[in-house]
């Protein structure tokens, strides 16, 4: 039992303000000086708020003359079909081989689960990290000076961008997961691939499907344009025709893209949610 | 014993006698002292106690007073940062890699959260007991051996749980769940049973069984149990020997049998209540 003395009755308080001098303080002049910088900027950058209305009135004219009717003829052709499977094909197998690399290193670069945090942990972080922090159509440009042109650089440069993209997602993923079961196999002697698989791998299997899905949606996105910068598919089209200057070409193919982007998406938000039940 | 080969080695590596005594202790710790940061407080402060291969020992004291980070030293999911735990005769501190896993399989661990794996069946959790006795090529494939499979549906049935074995872990009650982590722990054929709060998510009901369930095991595979426990009343109803806590130091050691009120009291004492 402990005995209330005089000294542990703190006095009561009489006033409370939610706005305390130093922290208040200072939170609003940093929401100050965001708004400052971004005041200047439009300032410096000569931003001519006129300019910006009067655009749209002018690209609803060019649209309306120069990209219409879209020439739905050329987007009907077999060549151009073909090109649009072979689009699909690449995004699928660079997605696929993307998630299948990025599993092992979103697990090294799991702060909870990493092999070793001095050198594994690192060096998945960077890879992850590298792969997402150059743009697919650069490495689409790297990998086609390097091979040539065609669809092996287009699925090579998509499966770096898938790596980068689902290793982050999959890493985040292992970091929430409950460490009581990792605790429990570590503790009747598994070795580190036997965790995994059996403490790890069923809390995040459900996830890392929908993960894989949606990967490979945002990876059909980017097999679009890789096909712009020679690696293959249906973006050399794209290339071709504008630069020949074919607006109602170009017109038609961009309808084909927004059309199927809006499938593949439709597609694997419907599947990520049945998937999603399964928890 | 099967561990009495080793823990004569031991005690001959250690310049000890082998046979000073008949009863050679499973568990000798000596002077564990931890702290979780170089700069952070020290949980445990000096602890000496050694569990005999006949002990169910009970760990008690106030929240705080280390004896979760105590058991969890034993197999090292805790570092200890000074002094020396001997486990069947081999100096649990200088194991690393394989070595450690080695020596983890013969400990069997019951945890408070019961750490099964949900998304998982009964029996595969169940099974995964045996995972350091398996290898990689089986375990990746889940092919674990006939034996092992028929000492699994043996202890589920055992512990009450032959109905549920296709089941669903997160399917069960907390006390089934409890149950199964039993299994688990004693697929592994352990030489020493950790029990961290085994009952602590438990009603006290089933608190009751679930202790009686583990001690009539113990007794039944012959395993000594170091078991860290909140419930007093429980401790002195299941265990034969009492180690009491309290802020990182051992302040009592004995048979339950002999513990009189002031040896709670002044376990407790720190404790605002």
């Amino acid at each position: 039992m402990t005995v209330v003395t005089a000294e542990t009755v703190a006095a009561p308080r009489k006033s409370w303000s939610r706005y305390r001098h130093p922290e208040a303080t200072i939170r609003f002049a940093v929401m100050l000086a965001v708004l400052a910088f971004l005041g200047w900027s439009i300032a410096f950058l000569n931003i001519d708020l006129s300019r910006v209305l009067g655009a749209f009135p002018r690209l609803a004219e060019i649209l309306a003359t120069r990209y219409f009717p879209p020439d739905l003829g050329y987007v009907t052709d077999a060549d151009f079909i073909r090109s649009v499977i072979r689009t699909l094909e690449m995004s699928l197998l660079g997605g696929f081989l993307g998630v299948v690399c990025s599993i092992p290193l979103a697990w090294l670069a799991a702060r909870n689960i990493t092999i070793g945090r001095r050198i594994a942990y690192p060096f998945g972080r960077f890879a992850i990290m590298g792969s997402r922090s150059i743009h697919e159509t650069i490495w689409t440009i790297l990998f086609v000076t390097v091979l040539g042109f065609g669809m092996l650089a287009g699925t090579l440069a998509l499966t770096v961008f898938c790596i980068g993209f689902a290793g982050k997602l999959f890493a985040d993923e292992l970091e929430a997961i409950d460490m009581g079961p990792v605790e429990a196999m570590r503790s009747v002697g598994a070795s580190p691939l036997q965790v995994f698989q059996y403490a790890v791998l069923p809390q995040v299997r459900v996830a890392f499907t929908g993960i894989a899905i949606y990967t490979w949606d945002v990876a059909f996105r980017a097999a679009t344009v890789v096909g712009f910068f020679g690696g293959g598919g249906m973006g050399w089209y794209l290339k071709r025709t504008t630069q020949q200057l074919e607006s109602q070409r170009v017109a038609a193919i961009l309808l084909v893209i927004i059309a199927l982007v809006l499938l593949a998406e439709i597609g694997s938000g419907w599947l990520r949610r049945k998937i999603a039940a399964m928890r | 014993m099967r561990h009495e080969a080793g823990i004569v080695e031991g005690r001959a590596r250690r310049g000890l006698p082998g046979h000073e005594e008949n009863r050679v202790p499973v568990l000798d710790v000596r002077n564990l002292k931890v702290s979780y940061t170089s700069s952070g407080p020290q949980i445990l402060k000096g602890i000496d106690f050694s569990v005999d291969d006949s002990d169910f020992c009970a760990v008690i004291g106030p929240s705080g007073a280390g004896k979760s980070t105590l058991i969890r030293c034993v197999n090292r999911l805790v570092e200890p940062t000074e002094g020396d735990i001997v486990l069947f005769g081999q100096n649990v501190r200088a194991l690393r890699g394989g070595e450690l896993r080695h020596l983890r399989r013969r400990i069997g661990m019951i945890f408070q959260e019961f750490n099964l794996v949900n998304r998982m069946s009964v029996m595969d959790n169940v099974l995964s007991g045996r995972l350091g006795y398996t290898g990689a090529f089986r375990s990746f494939f889940k092919a674990f051996p006939r034996e092992d499979i028929d000492r699994a549906l043996h202890l589920l049935e055992r512990v009450g749980l032959q109905d549920h074995v296709d089941k669903r872990a997160d399917a069960l009650s907390g006390g089934q769940r409890q149950r199964v982590g039993i299994a688990r722990a004693l697929m592994q054929k352990p030489e020493i049973l950790l029990l961290d709060e085994p009952t602590s998510a438990l009603d006290p009901k089933i608190s009751r069984d679930v202790m009686g369930l583990i001690r009539e095991l113990a007794d039944e595979f012959k395993v000594p149990v170091l078991c860290n426990i909140h419930d007093v009343q429980l401790a002195l109803e299941t265990c034969n020997r009492i180690i009491g806590m309290q802020d990182g130091y051992k302040k009592f050691d004995g048979p339950s049998k002999g513990m009189r009120k002031q040896d709670l009291d002044e376990i407790y004492a720190m404790e605002v209540l």
